[in-house]
């Protein structure tokens, strides 16, 4: 099921308020092609739905901008465990918690 | 006649290749978003990765992000159950504001910088838990909504009512600050 498929849109343009409404599925990619074609035909027509969605779009950009860089060692390590799992299957481990490999720490 | 134990292993093995491998990268990332730590971060992903291991078999190729992420939040579930202190706050973030402050806005510019980002920053920390949870998973870790429900076991609809409050909430600290025009929507 698609939740955001109820935000399909009547065969008519778009009021500011409805605009106002879809707006961030719009902006994620949520809303079905009408939805899609109507709600960019508004905001290039309406100025002030456009700034709307530009906060929006400037907000998003923001927080990708925090995503941390991913810690190559950590991702190498892991890199090799999911290597080895692939190959040999889990390494020998005598505890059964799961943590065999003591050079994950390295 | 089914496959023999030499083929099956070598078909959950190369499936472990095909669907595990290609999503390590976004383990690790909702894990650190989920940890706030590093080397608990790397121990979820291990614990991920054996469970994903031992469960490979019985996995049927469709949606595999998803299938690992509801694996990592079962994983999660098990090894954190006391929940450790969110120490997001950027002690810079007031400084930087307070820095940039000196700019004149205009009533209906957005004002994108180094204030911005900050400002975004400091409502992100400010939110309800169970807004940033979400925001963190979908905006800075690049989730889809259906993902970010799978990671904390609630319905979508939970995610995309939450993401969007959340992201209004941003916006009015963004217009409180001087930093974007005041809605006339709502």
């Amino acid at each position: 099921m698609n939740p955001w498929r109820r935000h399909s849109v009547a065969d008519r343009p778009l009021t500011c308020r409805e605009v106002g409404k879809l707006l961030q599925y719009y902006l994620d990619g949520h809303t079905d092609e009408d939805a899609t074609a109507k709600v960019a035909e508004h905001l290039e027509d309406c100025r002030r739905c456009g700034l709307e969605a530009a906060i929006y779009r400037e907000i998003k950009a923001a927080l990708a901008r925090r995503a941390p860089v991913l810690p190559e060692t950590t991702l190498a390590r892991l890199r090799r465990f999911g290597d080895q799992l692939a190959t040999d299957g889990p390494p020998e481990d005598p505890s059964g918690d799961g943590h065999g490999d003591p050079s994950r720490r390295g | 006649m089914g496959p023999s134990p030499d083929q099956r292993a070598r078909s959950d093995h190369e499936a472990f290749r095909r669907y595990v491998l290609p999503e390590l990268d976004v383990l690790l990332r909702v894990a650190l978003s989920r940890t706030r730590n590093p080397a608990d971060a790397e121990d979820l992903v291990q614990d991920t990765l054996l469970r994903a291991y031992r469960a490979i078999g019985r996995f049927d190729g469709a949606h595999p992000r998803a299938w690992l992420l509801t694996i990592m939040r079962n994983a999660q579930a098990n090894r954190f159950r006391r929940r450790r202190p969110a120490l997001l706050r950027d002690p810079d973030a007031g400084q930087r504001l307070q820095d940039e402050r000196e700019t004149q806005l205009s009533a209906e510019s957005i004002v994108v910088g180094a204030a911005f980002d900050a400002t975004v920053a400091d409502a992100v920390v400010r939110l309800p838990t169970r807004f940033r949870h979400i925001v963190e998973l979908v905006d800075i870790d690049g989730l889809s909504y259906q993902e970010a429900a799978d990671v904390l076991g609630v319905p979508i609809g939970t995610v995309m009512s939450r993401l969007h409050r959340a992201r209004r909430r941003i916006r009015t600290r963004l217009i409180a600050a001087g930093l974007a025009p005041r809605s006339h929507n709502r």
